[in-house]
């Protein structure tokens, strides 16, 4: 054999086992690198992958990673230790010292290795070299910039010692873990400041809501700072600043800085950042991060400019984007040339974005801010303008109306057959228009919040009477058939009776205008539970599915009639409008080819609903029980409490007394005692007494009940009595029940602003109580000073 | 003989439209287009009815009322209160002013003769 040959064969063994070991240890590093990549989820499996494939390259029986823990390791990854040994160093952990090759390891900063432990003279740790029974080991430092963080660990059961090679690998492994050490710190740095942003944002979002946006400039200023300087220290930089996008002028401008001083900032805040030509603006239309290892490598804009002038040297600009939108830009720099990681890039990327959130958000808000302020002054000038055209228009209709009776009735003379026509023309129109006028006025009452119903206790039967009423000349011209039935229990019932009165004639003109020749309009009423339930049915040519939700709407006629049909599209949005105001709902029932059924349900605010016993009063010079009552209702409704002196002189006290229900009176105290005693005071008075014992309580009581009076603790367990009081004045149902507080202390101040005219100071005395009762109107006359007239 | 009826109401057109329906239906009217005016006229001819708008330029109608209740000559004549807001609160602010009566726009001019005659009667709404 030719011993060249043999020389060659052998060598190409060696290259051939080395080419193998090669490509082996760059499939794993690949592996690792991979799983590194994977770090961010799963950092305890990367360094599982690490521990394995040095162990497997490195030709061990176990490998391990230990992280410093104070002054001793913790295990963080491990393979080829057995539970027991996991357990045994859990409860013996290995000190960070000259004991063991890991503390060594990290003590050095360097390799360390020990061919045989057991003739080492400085091991110290035989308990762990029997339990895992090893006798060469290496380990490794993990070095974190300076610092040392950990260790890994090789160890081989024989005394077999690692070659150059494994050493180096095992070095490379220890860089990877202490990568991984370091995504793990970052990550959680990232997530506190993640949390710390979210709830930025919330109070951004919490400081909107209350309308205090005012100041969001000022918290995104903080917002964009804190994320600046958390970006700038987690890339190692040494200053930076937020750029925002101005889209209207293609340009950046500077938002806010850190690690800059004031003149530099001054500088770039008058700097023109265009959208061209810069290097910020290159790396928002790319929408990828430029970095500049070297301000003196590049041909520098009169941003990087300004920043070289000041003694920075490397720049790395992040685009803050929003899907394609520009949102800002984000620039760090050091004042030192070199490069910026891949790794610190994207955790840049990731800060940018949360700055591109923010940022959004303040310009959301912003753009609430102004649409509020605008929609507040339309909605003024609309009401004020209806309000003025209401006026304006009316006046000239009603001649256009009045002239037209005056000739209809004859009083000038007879008219032949055509004038008479246009004259009903003319009638008709200029009476719709009037009403349209009406139910505009009314819409945009309701929508601004100024129809507040007025409460009153009526008989339901008259209310759906006068409906028919204002029909029964229509309804017979076009022969339709009325008719009514109210269930004889329903009795009294207490709402808003004018605007239930407009919502029945409405349905009800509505039923007659859509029911042909010789129809029928039936209108019935029951009680429900709480609820006063209304449906007016016709049998014209129904209502399609599609368009039952959109004739409830504004300016919508449903598809049955004719398409010129009259009618002024407001009506049922108006209804709907009311019947919500008065806290119930209305729906349709209706089969295209049968008819329609318009259904309300409102609730009856009184709950106390014996039929009437007695009847009104007889008319008079001193005013009908309708006008008392009409006009004590007007004084609750538009001032506050109720006051007696509101109803004309010789009506009676209180409206609804002469043969209504009993008075309602809520007394609200944490005290059973004292609620106790408070309703003995009331017995024998004629009232009706409804307790409550915290805020919550008193609050569904008085809904419920809507009653003559409430007398309120301020102390009670879950809110006090002023919140209470808030809220009913805020609950147009509740806002004029009177209340007479009772507190232990005199505190007046809170309650003269929310219309409290009646305070007593506890203990509260029977006559104080009864005369405060009387003087809100919840009394009758001639109890004002019964304290011995009235019997228990 | 006719019962005399002032008619103070600043809108020509509705001014017409009253003073023509109540002259038909046989009353003799007089009228004025300012609450000044009305004071003036009621000095003059002492009406039976005063039909008060409640808007009016310069002084109002309550103004007006009160001035004519502050005067001796014609303090006893009825006045009824005319307005375009046919609403309860306007109705007992009318009362609580202390006017006879209320009359709510759009009058209506089939009913008109029969409300004046009411108000003549001494009843309070028309």
């Amino acid at each position: 054999m030719d011993p060249q040959l043999e020389v060659t064969s052998a060598t190409a063994e060696r290259l051939q086992r080395t080419l193998d070991d090669v490509t082996e240890q760059f499939a794993a590093t690949n592996e690792v690198l991979t799983a590194l990549g994977r770090s961010a989820s799963d950092p305890d499996a990367v360094l599982g992958t690490i521990v394995e494939t040095a162990r497997r390259l490195c030709r061990s029986k176990a490998a391990q990673v230990y992280l410093i823990d104070g002054d001793h390791f913790t295990l963080a990854a491990s393979v080829g230790f057995g539970e027991d040994m996991r357990r045994h160093l859990a409860e013996h952990p290995i000190r960070v010292d000259r004991e063991t090759l890991v503390g060594r390891a990290a003590s050095d900063r360097s390799v360390q290795t020990a061919v045989d432990v057991l003739s080492d003279p400085g091991y110290g740790r035989r308990d762990i070299q029997e339990l895992a029974g090893y006798r060469t080991a290496v380990a490794a430092p993990l070095l974190l910039d300076d610092d040392v963080v950990g260790a890994l660990s090789l160890l081989r059961p024989t005394v077999d010692p690692f070659d150059r090679a494994a050493l180096t690998l095992l070095e490379t492994f220890a860089a990877q873990a202490a990568v991984v050490v370091r995504h793990v710190h970052l990550l959680r740095a990232l997530e506190d400041r993640g949390v710390e942003l979210a709830r930025r944002v919330e109070q951004l979002e919490a400081l909107s809501e209350v309308g205090a946006a005012v100041s969001s400039s000022l918290v995104l200023d903080e917002v964009l700072s804190t994320i600046l300087m958390n970006a700038v220290r987690f890339a190692g930089c040494d200053g930076g600043s937020v750029m925002e996008y101005v889209e209207a002028e293609r340009r950046f401008s500077v938002r806010t800085a850190y690690g800059t001083g004031r003149e530099l900032l001054d500088r770039l805040r008058a700097l023109w950042i265009d959208l061209d030509g810069t290097t910020v603006g290159r790396a928002a239309r790319e929408g990828r991060p430029v970095a500049i290892p070297d301000l003196d490598a590049v041909d520098r804009d009169p941003h990087l400019q300004e920043l070289r002038a000041d003694g920075w040297r490397s720049v790395l600009v992040v685009p803050v984007v929003r899907d394609t939108q520009i949102i800002g830009a984000l620039v760090v720099r050091r004042r030192s040339v070199g490069d910026f990681p891949a790794e610190t890039v994207d955790f840049l990327a990731a800060f940018a974005g949360q700055s591109a959130l923010a940022v959004l958000n303040a310009r959301l808000f912003r753009e609430l801010e102004v649409k509020t302020a605008e929609l507040e002054v339309v909605s003024r000038h609309k009401s004020e303008f209806l309000a003025s055209m209401s006026h304006e228009l009316r006046t000239p209709l009603n001649a256009v109306i009045g002239f037209s009776e005056v000739l209809l009735e004859r009083y000038f003379g007879e008219l032949n057959e055509r004038q008479e026509e246009y004259l009903r023309d003319i009638l008709g129109s200029g009476q719709h228009l009037l009403e349209l006028l009406g139910e505009i006025l009314d819409l945009s009452k309701v929508e601004a919040g100024r129809m507040e119903p007025e409460y009153t206790v009526f008989p339901a039967v008259e209310a759906l009477e006068h409906g028919l009423t204002m029909v029964r000349e229509r309804a017979a011209a076009h022969g339709i058939a009325l008719t009514l039935d109210v269930d004889p229990a329903l009795g009294l019932v207490r709402s808003d009776e004018l605007r239930l009165k407009q919502v029945v004639v409405n349905l009800l003109s509505n039923a007659v205008k859509f029911t042909p020749r010789g129809g029928h309009v039936d209108v019935r009423a029951r009680r429900l539970g709480p609820e006063l339930q209304v449906t007016v049915s016709d049998d014209g040519p129904g209502i399609p599915v599609e368009d039952r939700e959109r004739i409830f709407e504004a300016f919508q006629q449903g598809g049955r009639g004719a398409p010129k049909e009259e009618g002024t599209g407001l009506g049922l949005t108006l209804c709907r409008r009311i019947v919500a105001l008065l806290g119930g709902r209305i729906w349709l029932e209706s089969q295209v080819g049968v008819g329609s059924t318009f259904c309300i349900a409102v609730p009856d605010t009184s709950s106390a609903t014996a039929a009437p016993t007695t009847s009104a009063p007889a008319a008079g010079r001193a005013g009908t029980a309708g006008t008392a009552g009409t006009a004590s209702g007007t004084a609750s409704g538009t001032a506050g409490p109720r006051s007696a002196g509101a109803v004309p002189d010789g009506a009676p006290a209180a409206g609804r007394r002469p043969g209504g229900p009993r008075p309602v009176v809520v007394l609200v105290d944490d005290d059973r005692a004292s609620l106790d005693l408070l309703a003995a005071y009331l017995d024998g008075q004629g009232t009706r007494v409804v307790a409550a014992r915290d805020g919550a309580g008193a609050l569904a009581a008085i809904r419920r009940e809507v009653p003559d009076a409430v007398v309120l603790d301020i102390r009670l367990p879950d809110m006090d009595g002023w919140e209470v009081l808030e809220r009913l004045r805020a609950d147009p149902v509740t806002r004029s029940v009177p209340v007479v507080v009772a507190s232990i202390v005199e505190e007046r101040a809170p309650g003269s602003a929310l219309g409290v005219t009646e305070h007593l100071v506890k203990p509260v005395a029977r006559d104080d109580l009864l005369r405060a009762l009387h003087r809100v109107g919840a009394l009758p006359d001639g109890v004002s000073g019964p304290a011995s007239g009235a019997g228990r | 003989v006719s019962a005399r009826v002032l008619v103070v109401e600043d809108n020509p057109l509705n001014l017409k439209l009253v003073r023509d329906v109540l002259q038909v239906a046989g009353y003799e009217v007089l009228e004025a287009r300012s609450g000044e005016e009305g004071l003036e006229v009621a000095r003059a001819a002492v009406p039976d009815l005063v039909l008060m708008d409640l808007q009016l330029p310069g002084i109002d109608g309550v103004e007006a009322l009160h001035r004519l209740r502050g005067d001796p000559a014609v303090a006893d004549v009825p006045v009824v209160a005319v307005t375009a807001f046919a609403m309860a609160e306007d109705r007992a602010r009318a009362y609580a002013e202390g006017f006879d009566g209320y009359l709510a726009k759009p009058i209506s001019v089939r009913s008109l003769p029969t409300q004046v005659a009411g108000f003549l009667r001494g009843e309070r709404d028309g």
